[in-house]
């Protein structure tokens, strides 16, 4: 894409040519205008509101005046201890799963770059669960992997001779997070496959006619090869793990130990609590960090194209 | 340049799938006003509100030819609607369910039509055959603010066969130290004792737990002497020995992975035989003696356990209301009138696929003197019955309550959201990941947050 605009600009570099271009440029825009038109009313207007609402002591429930109240949602919000639980638990849900994703999408990389019979099948079949929907697959694990009576995880321990396991309410956080790595692998993997077809053999050849053992040569040139690969893995994740709320809401309804950010303001919103004023000044905190990561995010992701222009 | 327009646009995505969740708060949709015979109601999914959907076309539109468009909703999300709808002051709906927690906050703060003059305009609706004790639940000051459409409180279910096997007996009117040794005795690695409601939520857990604390004696406020809400008495000796007491219960000879178990994971069990007693919801006992159950006819039905009360059971009911927004009151109190009135309940029995039992129980008298109903319900319309009657309405605890009226709830708005948190300690205690002493601290800090 950066190409596009380097190959215009590269012989146009006379002065006197810039202003038609100009129009030029606007005139392809126009088509697009409508459109982005919409996006500014559909997102930037609920912002803008939402970060009105958040100065004020707006409740629905009992309805009282909405009054501005300045900052003070924001002073609540760092003397909130049950706010500083859901950030720690939000950390632990999206470093975890991202971590574990990854690691387990590279192991499953390697394994399918090599060809073998039913390749394209098997490819398919770990794919399927980033396929599901968020609220099936919450429920799938609750019920019919975790389930205390009924959950095969608790089968097989009980064959090896130990005593079941009440997976989701003795360890909620844990719990979640293997199903999101379950669920995450497969995105992961295909990013790390990607980035391993992307890797020139003649490197590998050469490593192995130097007598460089499997486990140097992805040490030391396959690993380098994928860590842009692996950055950009962690930043997506990152923007996506963050928003987690479905699996969380079917699985535990919440509580000590499950009840991350965007869950919180669910609870403090719409949820029960009815406090749109406090509920907003959550979610504005929340926007500001996914912005920060989205930023680190497209840096990671316009460096990898330049990476590959060169290439 | 162009790094920025793709920064802002990720930005913009971002904001806006974060903001959605909340800042839509205010965008009423408000209805056709077609005219001429045609409501809006929104209603709870449970089984007797989709038997009356598809008897509706048959039974009341073809007589009065009015048009009923249904909005089936499950519980959680109802009472988001509702609350959004009528007392946010929507015009989504003509009539709307709800529960009794909310029929008479709504009412009070004028967001309800007052259905008194209506009813007793109208003598087929028969006002005074509604059972007392729902009457004034769904009341504020006399004037009824919604039409009861179901109802339940709670009792002890028990396996007389299994109490039988152990030598044991359960006295007319157990206490819940008696209930607790009885648990204890028939417990066993296949059979646990008592299946108790452990699951987070101010309706779930929430529920059956404040009817214990109430007959210890706790409460989670103090009243002021003008009935608003006094401090938090969440650290009290009594809140504590309560919750003591219930999570001590579960640990010792409760069901398995009880922090997940509410309503129907307690039925799942019991049905299977993996309890041997069970503290829930009236309704249940309609299911455990279905001509599908494996344990029909085993079962036996003593009131809610007490302490230092006198009666301890819950009072629920969902029911009809008509938001005071709604230009068409006629119609949609006709409506209300058909749906909660006896006719109904006479008319529906035949039609119903769970046949005579399963029709809408706890609301009205007349309901337990129809023959066929009393030969369906037999084994439990008594108990039933009883249970309705006795819930200890007015004065569920040893001291007065703040708010309006309720047992296993306190009926101030706050209480939903202080009952949520609450409960997501509680239910970590039986989950054995803090203990007692951290989720009192901490629910006294959320509960202090209201009132003052």
């Amino acid at each position: 894409m950066a190409m596009t605009a380097d190959a215009v600009d590269a012989p146009d570099l006379g002065r006197p040519r810039r202003r038609p271009e100009l129009s030029e440029a606007w005139r392809r825009r126009l088509p697009l205008l409508p459109a982005l038109l919409l996006m500014i009313v559909l997102t930037q207007v609920p912002f803008v509101m939402s970060i009105w609402y958040s100065l004020t002591d707006w409740k629905v429930v009992p309805p009282g005046p909405r009054e501005f109240v300045g900052l003070d949602n924001y002073v609540n919000l760092v003397k909130d201890e049950f706010f500083r639980d859901a950030v720690w638990v939000s950390f632990q849900l999206t470093v975890g799963p991202v971590v574990g994703a990854i690691a387990l999408g590279t192991a499953f990389a390697v394994l399918l770059d090599r060809k073998f019979f039913g390749q394209g099948l098997m490819r398919t079949l770990i794919i399927t669960p980033f396929l599901l929907m968020p609220v099936v697959v919450g429920l799938i694990w609750k019920n019919q992997m975790f389930h205390g009576l009924y959950g095969v995880l608790n089968w097989v321990i009980e064959q090896l001779g130990f005593s079941s396991v009440e997976w989701v309410s003795r360890y909620p956080t844990l719990s979640i997070a293997i199903v999101l790595i379950w669920q995450w692998t497969p995105f992961m993997m295909l990013i790390m496959l990607a980035g391993l077809q992307s890797q020139p053999t003649d490197v590998l050849e050469a490593a192995k006619v130097d007598g460089t053992t499997a486990w140097g040569t992805f040490r030391q040139l396959t690993i380098p090869h994928l860590r842009p690969y692996m950055e950009l893995g962690v930043l997506l994740g990152t923007i996506y793990l963050i928003q987690v709320y479905d699996q969380i809401a079917v699985m535990t309804g919440g509580g000590p130990g499950s009840t991350n950010v965007p869950y919180f303001v669910f609870q403090r919103s719409i949820g029960g609590g009815w406090e749109f004023g406090q509920a907003s000044a959550y979610s504005i905190v929340v926007v500001l960090a996914s912005i920060v990561i989205a930023t680190i995010a497209l840096r990671v992701l316009s460096g990898l194209l330049k990476g590959e222009d060169a290439a | 340049m162009r790094s920025w327009v793709r920064l802002w646009s990720v930005a913009a995505v971002l904001g806006g799938v974060v903001i959605v969740g909340c800042g839509g708060g205010d965008d009423s949709d408000s209805g056709e006003g077609a005219g001429g015979g045609e409501i809006n109601v929104a209603i709870v999914d449970n089984p007797q509100m989709q038997d009356i959907a598809d008897l509706t076309p048959e039974l009341f539109t073809k007589d009065s030819g009015i048009k009923v468009n249904y909005t089936v909703l499950d519980e959680g999300t109802l009472r988001q609607v509702t609350t959004r709808d009528v007392a946010a002051g929507g015009q989504q709906f003509d009539v709307a369910m709800i529960g009794m927690y909310e029929a008479p906050q709504f009412g009070q703060n004028g967001s309800l039509v007052d259905l008194t003059p209506f009813a007793s305009k109208d003598s087929a609706y028969q006002i005074d055959d509604i059972i007392p004790s729902v009457r004034t639940g769904l009341s504020v000051d006399d004037k009824l603010y919604a039409s009861p459409f179901y109802a339940e409180s709670s009792f002890l279910m028990y396996r007389k066969d299994l109490l039988d096997k152990a030598g044991v007996k359960m006295p007319e009117q157990p206490t819940w130290q008696q209930v607790a040794d009885i648990a204890k005795q028939v417990d066993s690695p296949d059979t646990a004792g008592i299946c108790l409601r452990g699951k987070p939520g101010w309706g779930d857990l929430g529920a059956a737990f404040t009817t214990v604390l109430n007959t210890f004696g706790g409460t989670w406020w103090s009243a002021n002497e003008d009935g608003s809400v006094g401090e938090a008495q969440i650290t009290q000796p009594e809140f504590k020995q309560a919750l003591e007491f219930y999570t001590g219960l579960i640990a010792d000879a409760g069901e398995e992975d009880a922090a997940n178990a509410s309503f129907n994971e307690c039925l799942a069990q019991y049905r299977d035989g993996k309890v041997a007693m069970w503290y829930d919801a009236t309704v249940a006992a309609g299911l455990l003696e279905a001509d599908d159950s494996p344990v029909k006819g085993k079962n036996g039905y003593a009131p809610a356990p007490v302490a230092e009360t006198d009666a301890s059971g819950w009072l629920w009911a969902w029911a009809l209301a008509i938001p005071a927004s709604t230009p068409k009151q006629d119609l949609a109190w006709k409506y209300v009138a058909w749906a909660t009135g006896p006719e109904y309940l006479k008319e529906a029995g035949p039609k119903v696929e769970g046949g005579w039992a399963a029709i809408p129980p706890g609301t009205r008298e007349s309901t337990y003197e129809i023959p066929e109903y009393k030969k369906a319900a037999a084994a439990f319309a008594d108990p039933t019955l009883e249970a309705m009657a006795s819930a200890p309405i007015d004065n569920p605890g040893t001291t007065p309550r703040p708010g309006l009226p309720g047992v296993q709830f306190v009926g101030i708005p706050e209480f939903q959201d202080v009952g949520n948190q609450c409960t997501q300690q509680f239910s970590a205690v039986i989950a054995r990941r803090t203990s007692v002493d951290a989720a009192l601290a901490a629910c006294q800090d959320i509960a202090s947050g209201v009132g003052g």
